[in-house]
């Protein structure tokens, strides 16, 4: 009797553990998602300020694109990510909003 | 050390001005410094002797000469970036693209920020052995835009890193919460120490801004030299409009080769510059010999110490 108590108290509690870390992601990932969005924008952002003169718009005086350019593999990647998906911005809209 | 550079429209006397001055300041028993930034050199024919890119000792006086090759120094930025771009793109040195680079040293902006490299470096060489370092420009167009580099550049610089830090502290966030990653999986940085971006621009920064704490320092002053015309005294007026926008130290203004006959027109190129910009000391140096007062250019102190 004792032990069938505790197996039920001990299954409620795992599954509640469950459920909450499931719910701890999901909010994290809702957050981060968000954050992730903006970071991509900023790193979009930060490439474009530096390499304008690609495309007429005044930038910083080349060298100082040339000396951060090794160092900007990552951000390079999501500036063609932008470049390539800015065509369907519903979409992204929608994916980054979160809508069914 | 102090700086003076001899600023002007091409041809007005910057390069005798500054030799001149070199050679006095030398005998007034300093350790003196000559540079030419002058694509167009003069200094070596002023003193007939043959100048390099390194300094030279002029017959064993207190004077030392150099001519700053600014072609040189701009191929020499180009292959110190290329080299770096070699090291991460390692596939272009079996491909062998170098001669398709010859190209890049026409690029717009390498002349002044070779031009701006020298003058770093030789602001930090020879901050220590030299008591005057007298520069002889390039034409006003040129030499406004080498001035005006450092500052440009740092407001860049600020914004970029304004940007920067953004995205570090989104970053920051995010790997609070599940951890940053980029598509290969590599952890990002997240702070101002891991972050190579961010300690190459503070880095820059700093580089950039010892050259502009120093052009704008009271150690440094910037001189205009001017002939007795109105076409001269129009760029002048430029020149001077360039270096108060700047806010560099101005040092004494030369109406150089004045003469007795074209007194009229010196006066009233003088009246005009003194009525814009009150505060600005004039030194009138005559073409030869100044038959009132018996005096040559050579026996007045051109440098007033500051």
């Amino acid at each position: 009797m004792n032990g069938g108590k505790g197996g039920v108290f001990t299954r409620l509690f795992n599954y509640l553990r469950v459920f909450f870390s499931a719910m701890d992601k999901s909010h994290r990932s809702q957050v981060t998602g968000m954050t992730e969005f903006e970071q991509k924008e900023l790193e979009n952002l930060f490439v474009l300020l530096l390499m304008g003169s690609f495309m007429g718009v005044p930038s910083p005086p080349s060298f100082v694109a040339a000396e951060l350019l090794p160092h900007l593999e990552h951000e390079i990647k999501v500036l063609n990510e932008r470049a390539k998906d800015s065509f369907d911005t519903m979409a992204e809209m929608v994916g980054t909003f979160d809508i069914d | 050390m102090k700086t003076i550079f001899f600023t002007g429209k091409g041809g007005v006397g910057k390069s005798t001005l500054s030799a001149a001055a070199a050679w006095q300041l030398m005998e007034r028993g300093n350790r003196v410094l000559a540079v030419s930034f002058d694509p167009a050199h003069n200094l070596g024919d002023i003193y007939n002797i043959k100048l390099s890119h390194k300094k030279k000792r002029f017959k064993r006086t207190n004077l030392y000469l150099q001519e700053t090759d600014l072609e040189k120094s701009a191929s020499e930025y180009i292959k110190s970036n290329m080299d770096l771009l070699k090291q991460v793109y390692s596939y272009m040195s079996t491909l062998n693209f170098d001669s398709y680079f010859d190209i890049l040293k026409y690029s717009p902006g390498v002349e002044e920020y070779a031009a701006l490299t020298s003058l770093e470096k030789i602001l930090k060489e020879e901050k220590d052995n030299f008591d005057y370092i007298v520069f002889d420009t390039p034409p006003t167009g040129l030499t406004l835009r080498i001035l005006a580099l450092p500052q440009l550049t740092i407001s860049w610089i600020d914004r970029l890193i304004k940007i920067r830090k953004q995205i570090l502290e989104k970053r920051y966030t995010i790997h609070k919460l599940s951890g940053t990653y980029d598509e290969k999986g590599t952890k990002l940085a997240y702070t101002e120490e891991e972050d190579t971006v961010i300690q190459n621009l503070y880095n820059m920064k700093d580089r950039y801004k010892g050259v502009q704490d120093f052009i704008q320092g009271e150690n440094s002053r910037i001189s205009v030299v001017f002939n007795p015309d109105f076409l001269s005294l129009r760029e002048s007026q430029r020149l001077l409009e360039g270096i108060y926008d700047l806010n560099l130290p101005l040092g004494t203004a030369f109406n150089n080769k004045f003469t007795e006959e074209e007194l009229e027109v010196g006066n009233g190129v003088e009246k005009e510059l003194t009525k814009q910009y009150p505060d600005l000391t004039i030194e009138r140096v005559l073409l030869g010999k100044n038959k009132k007062t018996d005096t040559y250019i050579m026996d007045k102190d051109l440098i007033k110490s500051f």
